[in-house]
């Protein structure tokens, strides 16, 4: 009986400590995000293999479905492509024009404009639509030179940004995820706002800047290039809702996509190295010994011509 | 049924390498919660975040069917485990499945084992519980998340706990019999 309740102790005791243990590793959490980034960096190297080997015997069925719908719609399909050539064609000839007179503004202006830089083509292997976090993992890592904080887009539009990065894989979050924010341009007014997450299916445009023109539905949203991930121009979604909150459809699905585009951050803020004090106190002797602040004891370095051999 | 084992050093090598290789039914519960675990991070081609907490589900399940075999600090490590695979802060889960799994040992001691209804609706008690708490914890951990996404999952997690349990009772069966191991 004693034994039990000893027991029975000892149990509460311990559950409520690692109770207590799960509260700090919140609280680290919070003052440091980084926290625990390589053990991560590990569990992504191990799940995005295994993803990858189970949905290619799925990949390869609907290639299989997709291939018999595509033979049947083939004659219907070359009619559109054909209609869509004809209309791309138009607005290829205004675009030429467009980029002609950009280039001579650029010129008059002195506008240096960053270029976009591949990093890796890789294959979306999972998208994870969670309740609390919503992610997707992509066959390609630290090996193929991805870093966290990349812009990762779809033939469509932006899909996200990279987080996490193993050896072989890396974890994006998504635009639909509550901490993702993208700043963007309303290309019919040229109206600058945010487009953020709220863990469903529509994203949420918020924090309007300038004149408060009404937005209407199916108006494009474009990426600004305001705070340097993301490049601009690159479509975000289109206004569904143009009501209050105003409801965006993102332009690209990371579900049931192929392969993204991971591109360098578009312009990333320049590390600047931080400048010795400059200084007319006397270097230590262990200082100089060491080699330490050269520049600065070079002078004390000199032979001396007190005499003293 | 066999008796006890004898005492080790009676045992002869042969006798001691199938005790030890006997031992990984004892692991059966955690590495059964880990596959849940795995399979909560599979892909849906779905918009909407309708994968149940299939851990949780899983933690809460074996802490009734093998209560010595899902302590708190199991949970705890499975918690871990569950925030590295889902990309949350460390210490959402670990917090919350240690705390489900010492409930239900304080609730199955004090009040006994019941029916199968009856823990379904505990689960669906805990899971909305758990909804809520992982919103408090995620704000503790500077990620503030609403709680729409949590209200689907857990209409998914009605259903999905029978399913749990089917292939929770499945393994306790193969692995143990129609009875506690400790």
């Amino acid at each position: 009986m004693r034994r039990d309740q000893n027991l029975a102790i000892i149990g509460a005791v311990v559950t409520g400590a690692v109770i207590a243990t799960g509260l700090v590793l919140l609280l680290i959490a919070r003052v440091s995000p980084q926290f625990g980034a390589s053990v991560r960096a590990a569990a992504v190297d191990v799940v995005t293999p295994l993803w990858s080997v189970v949905r290619a015997p799925f990949d390869g069925l609907g290639k299989g479905v997709n291939g018999i719908g595509d033979y049947f719609g083939a004659v219907g399909r070359a009619r559109a492509l054909e209609a869509e050539v004809i209309d791309l064609r138009a607005r290829l000839q205004v675009a030429e024009a467009d980029q002609i007179a950009f280039r001579q503004l650029s010129r008059l202006g002195r506008l240096e404009n960053p270029q976009r830089r591949l990093v890796a083509t890789a294959r979306i292997v999972s998208a994870t639509q969670g309740a609390v976090v919503q992610t997707a993992l992509v066959a390609a890592g630290r090996n193929q030179g991805v870093r966290p904080g990349q812009p990762v887009i779809a033939a469509d539009g932006l899909i996200g940004r990279t987080i996490e990065t193993g050896l072989g894989s890396s974890r994006l979050l998504l635009l639909t995820d509550p901490q993702s924010r993208v700043p963007v341009l309303v290309q019919r007014t040229g109206q600058a706002a945010l487009v953020s997450g709220d863990g469903g299916p529509l994203l949420v445009l918020t924090d309007r800047l300038g004149l408060q023109e009404p937005l209407q539905r199916g108006d494009r949203l474009l990426t600004s290039g305001e705070g340097g991930i993301f490049p601009p121009g690159v479509p975000v979604g289109f206004v569904v809702d143009a009501g209050e909150p105003i409801r965006v459809r993102a332009a690209a699905s990371p579900r049931g996509i192929g392969f993204v585009r991971i591109e360098a951050a578009y312009a990333a803020m320049p590390a600047t190295a931080a400048t010795l004090p400059m200084t007319d106190a006397p270097v230590p002797v262990e200082a100089q010994r060491v080699g330490g602040i050269k520049g600065l004891v070079r002078g004390l370095d000199a032979p001396s011509t007190d005499g003293a051999t | 049924m066999r008796g006890p084992a004898p005492p080790l050093r009676l045992m002869n090598p042969r006798e001691r390498r199938s005790f030890w290789l006997g031992h990984w039914r004892l692991g059966l519960p955690a590495l059964a919660v880990l596959g849940l675990l795995l399979l909560a991070t599979a892909p849906l081609p779905l918009s909407l975040p309708l994968m149940p907490p299939l851990g949780l589900l899983g933690v809460f399940v074996w802490a009734t069917f093998q209560p010595g075999l899902m302590p708190p600090w199991l949970a705890f490590l499975l918690g871990l485990v569950a925030d590295l695979l889902l990309s949350m802060p460390f210490g959402v889960n670990a917090t919350l499945f240690a705390a489900v799994a010492g409930f239900v040992r304080w609730f199955e001691v004090r009040y006994g084992h019941h029916a199968h209804g009856f823990d379904w609706a505990m689960a669906v008690a805990i899971t909305a519980v758990h909804a809520l708490l992982t919103i408090q914890l995620m704000a503790l951990a500077s990620h503030p998340v609403p709680l729409e996404p949590l209200a689907w999952q857990w209409l998914t997690s009605l259903f999905a706990y029978p399913a749990v349990v089917a292939l929770c009772g499945w393994l306790q069966r193969a692995a143990f019999g129609a009875r506690t191991a400790t």
